[in-house]
């Protein structure tokens, strides 16, 4: 077995030993590196990357050395710039009101611009597709430098179909920020990584990447639940295209049944906005679908329990809640890695992130109601459940979808025990699952590019011929499982402890808390199981005798995702600290609304409009005067 | 010097800590990462460099911690150290708790500290020389490193998250290198056992963790110290309601599980039961203990040093750290000595009769944690701690020893499993006389001769087991007792005595049946079987005998020589401190040096006081008479072992193996726990996951999926019918279209929609074609006029309380005529038609539109 078996272990000659000098040479080189990121500031970036670059293993060349010497100095640069009590030298940065726009139209201008790419340029449109990605990368840098707080920021608004007072209108806070952080991150590594293995209609692969990030950051950050419902509907199309035309031999029936599945749900959230808006228009004479605005209409009971479940059908299938997640296992066995990343890492956190703003914040009282119930739904259908199932798969990657409906199922958890500690879990947690998830996903596309097979039995002993592919496997599978140190254990330790301080669940907080510890236990159960059978024991199948070890292309696209791995779980405050603001305004808006109407029977009587929530970004037509 | 100490580190920032745990992390990063380039010796220097010198550090540590107690008399000191804030989680009532990576060395941790680096060192520099030839030698030397860096994590954390940081890290590092030579699967097997039963008790721990930080509002060890008392309170709300589940109510069908009085528990036993739990697990203790005989696989300075002298005794130390919890529960404080007595029981039975070195002493190893389980249950923290200590030096030195013995053995013979078999050993003292005295020297510790280190912990605890009693806190104990909350009965005490001593026996028994079997008498490892021949041995009828060498051959090779001396010297160290250590126990003082209970005496000190721990009346006075167990046990079993393999060469113990030979067979299986599991909690696990995953696959999918699919593929089938090509099939379908509309426009349809307002009520009729409207508004039963007129609209009022009945009648362009009635009400207290009044209004405006277009 390996942890760190050591980016060497396969090389075919036994490498020179250093000698006593040159050992001593290094010696001194480190420590004048050491000294240097002591006294002098803002070196430590520089000298680790340079360190990385000089350590990497000697069999790889400036394709890997650079990439990962850029990418550890710039997690370096990433830590140090957004440690807690940092202060910032610069005058903050002047919120620029178009950044989001940027962030969401450039890939979606590029997937246009693509369109105009020749076919045949394949490098071209590989260089093209992924400098766009990596400048939609650099624009986020600018959501980092702001403190986030309680408040919206970013904020731009303008009315765009005047008649049916329809908003474009986005804005950001610390719940969304890490998701399109995440969104951006995500995108490029998985697009780079499946460059490797897609070789067949390239443009349009290139087209429905650009255009499901630009439709995914939109729907992040939209807040007029038109512009978001057509971000939502907009993601679905390319998804739905990749799985179908580059997936594996049963796409159509998987790309089927995933957009069914999805639009039967969206429909039904469709006709919510409808009636939501025209609601707002009978209480307030003015149509409008912003979000800030719906969210002060108070609805009688029956209406919004109708309405919150119309809404949360839609987010719980796309998450994917027990019963409505068994398109998920299909969808990820079938798609190609790089979907299959994209899926799991991104699209499954706009169920989470819908439930979480939408359903808990258009209809906090139906939400309230319903959460213990839900959550019962979400340990035992979702933690408890999907651990089982996913123990006894025997394709490792219906085994990572069926964890995948496990670690969600604590995302949820979290969102409807509603403590700070939970909601901050879930966020983070949405995270954290986007990241290991994505990187196992990525290290099964690797075994699947050499063998064309996913199916476990066909390996084992792998540790032997690819010791750096198990090392970075059991890394992946480590964060997964929730070790301390990872990032996995942060989410699930703030989730779990804040379930059971919760008091949304009724008698039921400290069965459901513990009922989540539990899943502790069978992630262990089948992520191991999963890595002794394809990794230990003797070579059974002779194929794999000879397997090359992971290449530099597939080093560059798994190293982000271990460093980042290790930044979570080692400094998670970095990324708690922005969400902790934003966490506090939902949990004060619910409390707010709930304390006036409790429930069981919240509210009685006609439609009400209520004072706009005072965190929420001023209206356009105050805004106006 | 130690101003100087003092100054560069003073103890509220403690930084000497970073390099005591950045060292061996170091160490770990460089040799797993670049091991294999750098070559062995390098990596023997770095891996050897980086504990000794956290090793020194400890010691400075030590040195500053002996200052400053020295300084502030009877006070719990530490010395802190605070990475950085790691995360905050919120409490009761969203009250923030911080979780800092911090770091504090008191008196408890500081023992621990030297412990882990002091043997640890040793170790490393023994598996230096014992792994040379290994062709994973950087691999296993990374893990080692990281493995001491978890462990000094897990001592020196100062909060119970951060402590599980390391708790977690040295399970990974323990599978990791239980799973060390990865292509034998038993090996890969044996480490995914341990992680998972160790995860089992993680479990344990998280639920402890959420139960302390809600009850406690803090998770550090002086913030749960000081708070200890919330999780004792005699108000019924406070405790924990086992059942029915978290206090709920059942109603309904359900409402027979609704007992007469809710069972609760205090949340000091919750807590407690869920840290016993993650201790069981840790330290192999019964019912978790059965991953670590098969962590053997590992490789033996592994065994030494993971699961005999550090990682194991981790759940001691945590104990021993959350005592002032413990304490406040007598049910736990049993349970935890009840465990630790049967355990130690049980593990000695299978200890006496297994014939693999290595399995004797994981047994022992289960054997003595037991005894420690035994100590700190009766609330003898120093003295359980005080086993951790000796029972590190002795067990280390036995493993190396028989690490020793297994490497000139396996020189010889060339057969992992062979040359760990005691059936082959014998007369080994002749060859290798330095490991021969060292075993000895470890040997007599643990059978507890007097004088020897083992001796006065063991002994420590057999005397507190017999005389102390849990009970509950002065404060409560009236309301408690008023409850009928558990009593440990009094006779717990003596049963505990008999039981320790009992395993005491057997433990001096077979530690020397297992020293002379290895060392005296003749060697038996001239002839070796054939591997088939072993394996007839082994299953065949003779399956148990010893004897039987008639189909062995001669195998040509060396006589066993004694190991080079990085193996040797860490041997004879480790052996002086098994026999001298004993001297720094309680109640002596030699040398100058501080006696343990003194120098642990701050940390125990409130739980001492608190008087939860009840001495029974006289038994000051016990200790000599009581002594006479341990010495009697130590006399009985090495005199039967001697008398049985030395004086009588074996006969004994062969006719007693042939008159049980079932009760032998089932010791030697060990009691066939393993497959009892796997027929219980593995088989229902296994199948609650089949069923799960069936359940998905058929009924889930099948019924969501499946099935409504085919309701829309029927659906579609049926209306295909329609559209097939034949033209009078469509003018069919036309004419019965149109009939519809037509027959739609032709009877009328009195529809109205009602608004109110304080009382007035408006009645608009729905439009249509060529309508007329009669109304009946007055509630008369007669129409208020003859003809219809195209008036629409009625005006009514209701004053409150009050109800009446408006008919409304409509004729259309082709004379026919409908009606309806519309009933009103205005009940008295609520305006009832205001209610769901939305959902009245919004649906008109849809027909009105309709009307419209």
């Amino acid at each position: 077995m390996s942890v760190v078996d050591t980016l060497h272990a396969s090389q075919p000659e036994v490498p020179s030993k250093l000698g006593t000098g040159q050992l001593v040479g290094l010696g001194i080189l480190a420590v004048l590196g050491v000294l240097a990121t002591r006294y002098v500031s803002g070196a430590l970036p520089i000298v680790l990357a340079v360190g990385v670059a000089a350590l990497v293993p000697r069999r790889h060349g400036a394709g890997v050395r650079i990439p990962l010497a850029v990418m550890s100095g710039l997690f370096a640069l990433f830590v140090v710039r957004l440690w807690p009590g940092t202060e910032v030298q610069e005058a903050p940065v002047e919120e620029g009101s178009k950044l989001l726009s940027w962030l969401l139209g450039l890939p979606i201008a590029g997937a246009l611009a693509v369109l105009f790419l020749p076919r045949q340029s394949v490098k071209t449109l590989k260089a093209t597709t992924l400098g766009i990605m990596l400048v939609t990368l650099a624009a986020t840098v600018p959501l980092l430098s702001v403190p986030m707080g309680r408040a919206f920021h970013f904020n731009q608004d303008f009315l765009w179909i005047e008649r049916f007072g329809i908003h474009y209108h986005v804005a950001l806070d610390g719940i969304s920020l890490w998701l399109v952080v995440l969104t951006a991150f995500v995108v490029p590594i998985a697009t780079y990584a499946s460059f490797g293995s897609i070789d067949t209609r390239i443009k349009d692969w290139c087209f429905s990447l650009l255009l499901l990030e630009g439709a995914m950051i939109g729907a992040f950050v939209a807040m007029d639940l038109f512009l978001f419902y057509i971000f939502w509907e907009l993601m679905l199309i390319p998804m739905y295209v990749m799985i179908g035309v580059w997936g594996g031999s049963n796409r159509i029936m998987a790309a089927v049944k995933f957009f069914l599945y999805t639009m039967f749900g969206s429909v039904l959230m469709l006709v919510a906005i409808l009636y939501l808006a025209f609601s707002y228009q009978k209480l307030s004479g003015e149509l409008s679908f912003d979000y800030f605005d719906l969210q002060r209409v108070l609805l009688p009971r029956e209406t919004q329990l109708w309405l919150w479940a119309a809404f949360t059908l839609s987010f719980a299938i796309k998450v994917p809640m027990f019963p409505l997640h068994t398109w998920l296992p299909d969808a990820h066995t079938e798609a190609p890695t790089g979907g299959s990343v994209i899926l799991a890492a991104v699209m499954l956190k706009l169920g989470t992130y819908g439930y979480l703003r939408f359903s808990l914040g258009l209809f906090p009282e139906a939400s309230a109601e319903l959460a213990a119930n839900l959550a019962g739904v979400a340990v035992l259908g979702g933690i408890l459940y999907g651990a089982l199932c996913a123990w006894k798969q025997d394709d490792v990657k219906r085994l990572v979808a069926y964890s995948s409906v496990a670690h969600l199922g604590y995302v949820m958890l979290g969102i409807f025990a509603a403590t700070p500690s939970s909601l901050e879990g879930s966020v983070l947690q949405m995270v954290n699952h986007g990241v290991s998830t994505g990187a196992l996903f990525l290290l099964v596309g690797v075994v699947y590019d050499r063998r064309h097979t996913r199916m476990v039995d066909e390996f084992g002993g792998l540790a032997k011929p690819m010791p750096v592919y198990a090392a970075l496997f059991v890394v992946a599978t480590l964060a997964s499982v929730g070790l301390p140190g990872t990032n996995g254990f942060v989410g699930e330790f703030l989730v779990i402890t804040g379930t059971f301080m919760s008091n949304k669940l009724g008698h039921f907080s400290g069965v459901q808390a513990v009922g989540a510890a539990i899943g502790v236990i069978l992630g262990a159960l089948y992520m191991l199981g999963v890595v002794q059978k394809m990794f230990f024991g003797p070579i059974t199948n002779p194929v794999n005798e000879h397997l090359p070890d992971v290449n530099g292309r597939e080093i560059v696209a798994l190293a982000p995702f271990v460093l980042a791995i290790f930044v979570i779980g080692l400094f998670p405050k970095i990324f708690l600290d922005p969400i902790h603001g934003a966490v506090s305004r939902v949990r004060d808006d619910l409390q707010a609304r709930i304390e006036a109407s409790p429930p069981p029977r919240f509210y009685q009587g006609a439609g009400k409009l209520l004072a706009r929530r005072p965190e929420a970004p001023v209206a356009l037509a105050v805004q106006g005067k | 010097m130690t101003n100087a100490l003092m100054t560069l580190f003073p103890p509220d920032a403690f930084t000497l800590v970073a390099v005591i745990l950045g060292m061996p992390l170091l160490g770990a990063l460089i040799n797993g990462i670049w091991g294999k380039r750098l070559g062995n010796n390098a990596v023997r220097l770095m891996a050897l460099t980086a504990i000794g010198v956290s090793f020194v550090a400890a010691l400075l540590s030590f040195l500053a911690l002996d200052t400053l107690s020295h300084a502030r008399k009877d006070e719990h000191v530490r010395l802190v150290w605070t990475a950085w804030e790691w995360m905050t989680t919120s409490g009761k009532d969203s009250a923030p708790i911080g979780i800092d990576v911090r770091f504090s060395i008191d008196a408890l941790s500081g023992v621990m500290m030297l412990v882990v680096t002091g043997v640890g060192f040793l170790i490393h520099l023994y598996a230096t020389s014992y792994m040379e030839h290994d062709e994973g030698f950087a691999r296993f030397f990374a893990y080692l490193n990281l493995f001491v860096f978890s462990m000094l994590v897990l001592i020196l954390g100062d909060n119970l998250p951060l402590l599980f940081v390391g708790w977690e890290g040295v399970g990974l590092c323990s599978y990791l290198l239980i799973g060390f030579w990865y292509q034998k699967a038993e090996n890969a097997a044996a480490g995914k056992k341990a992680f998972l039963a160790n995860r089992i008790g993680d479990f344990g721990l998280i639920c402890a963790m959420f139960l302390i930080a809600y009850y406690c509002g803090s998770l550090d060890w002086k913030g749960i110290a000081d708070h200890a008392s919330n999780l004792v309170s005699s108000h019924e709300a406070a405790q924990v309601h086992v059942w029915p589940l978290g206090g709920g109510q059942y109603t309904g069908v359900l409402s027979f599980l609704q007992p007469k009085s809710p069972f609760t528990i205090t949340a000091a036993t919750a807590v407690g039961l869920a840290l016993l739990l993650g201790c069981t697990g840790k330290s192999a203790q019964i019912p978790l203990y059965v991953w670590l005989p098969d962590a053997m696989a590992g490789p033996t300075p592994v065994s030494a040093l993971i699961h005999a002298a550090t990682m194991v005794t981790a759940g001691i130390y945590l104990v021993c750290r959350m005592s002032f919890v413990f304490v406040l529960s007598p049910f736990v404080m049993t349970m935890v000595a009840c465990i630790g007595a049967a355990t130690a029981l049980f593990a000695a039975t299978i200890a006496l009769v297994q014939n693999d070195i290595k399995k004797v002493l994981a047994y022992s190893t289960v054997s003595q944690l037991g005894f420690m389980f035994l100590g700190v249950g009766v609330g003898a923290f120093t003295a359980g701690f005080f086993h951790v200590f000796t029972h590190a030096f002795f067990k280390a030195c036995l493993f190396l020893g028989a690490g020793s013995v297994i490497h000139a053995m396996h020189a010889r013979i060339h057969d992992g499993d062979l040359s760990q078999d005691l059936r082959k050993m014998g007369g080994l003292r002749k060859y290798m006389p330095l490991t021969h005295w060292t075993f000895l020297g470890a040997t007599a510790a643990i059978i507890g001769l007097p004088g020897t280190s083992g001796f006065f912990s063991k002994d420590e605890i057999l005397f507190k087991a017999f005389i102390n009693r849990s009970e509950y806190h002065p404060a409560l104990k009236g309301t408690l007792e008023r409850l009928h909350a558990f009593q440990p009965p009094t006779w717990l005490g003596p049963v505990l005595y008999g039981v320790g001593v009992a395993a005491a026996t057997m433990t001096a028994f077979y530690m020397c049946r297992l020293y002379f079997r290895t060392f005296w008498g003749e060697f038996n490892g001239w002839k070796v079987g054939t591997p088939s021949e072993v394996a007839a041995q082994e299953h065949g009828e003779h399956g148990h005998k010893d004897h039987g060498n008639d189909h062995l051959q001669i195998v040509a090779g060396p006589a066993p020589k004694e190991s080079p001396w990085p193996m040797t010297v860490p041997l004879v160290i480790l052996a002086a401190f098994s026999v001298f250590a004993g001297f720094l126990n309680p109640g002596f003082h030699i040398f100058a040096l501080p006696p343990m209970e003194h120098w642990l005496e701050p940390v125990f000190k409130d739980v001492m006081e608190s008087g939860t721990i009840a001495v029974r009346a006289g038994g000051e006075h016990l200790e000599f008479p009581l002594a006479a167990g341990g010495v009697g046990a130590f006399l009985v079993g090495t005199s039967v072992a001697y008398w049985m393999y030395i004086a009588q060469k074996r006969k004994p113990a062969d006719a007693i193996a042939a008159a049980f030979p079932r009760l032998h067979r089932l010791m030697l299986e060990k009691w066939r726990i393993d497959e009892l599991y796997e027929a219980t909690v593995l088989a229902a696990v296994d199948s609650l996951a089949e069923t799960a995953a069936a359940f998905d696959q058929w009924i889930v999918d099948g019924i969501l999926a499946k099935v409504s699919s085919a309701v829309v593929v029927a659906l579609g089938a049926a209306l295909r019918v329609l559209q097939n090509g034949v033209v009078h099939v469509y003018a069919a379908m036309m004419v019965v279209g149109l009939t519809s509309i037509g027959w739609f426009f032709v009877v009328p349809h009195p529809e109205a929609v009602v608004t109110e307002t304080a009382g007035d009520y408006v009645i608009v009729a729905g439009p249509g074609m060529g309508y007329g409207y009669r109304w009946d508004a007055d509630g008369n039963g007669r129409p208020d006029t003859e003809t219809f007129s195209d008036q629409a609209t009625v005006r009514v009022h209701l004053d409150l309380g009050k109800s009446q009945v408006v008919r409304l009648e409509v004729k259309n362009a082709f004379g026919f005529t409908a009606g309806r009635e519309i009933s009103l009400s205005r009940p008295k207290p609520e305006p009832t038609l205001e209610l769901g009044s939305l959902g009245g209004q919004i649906a008109p405006m849809g027909r009105q539109n309709g009307g419209q277009n």
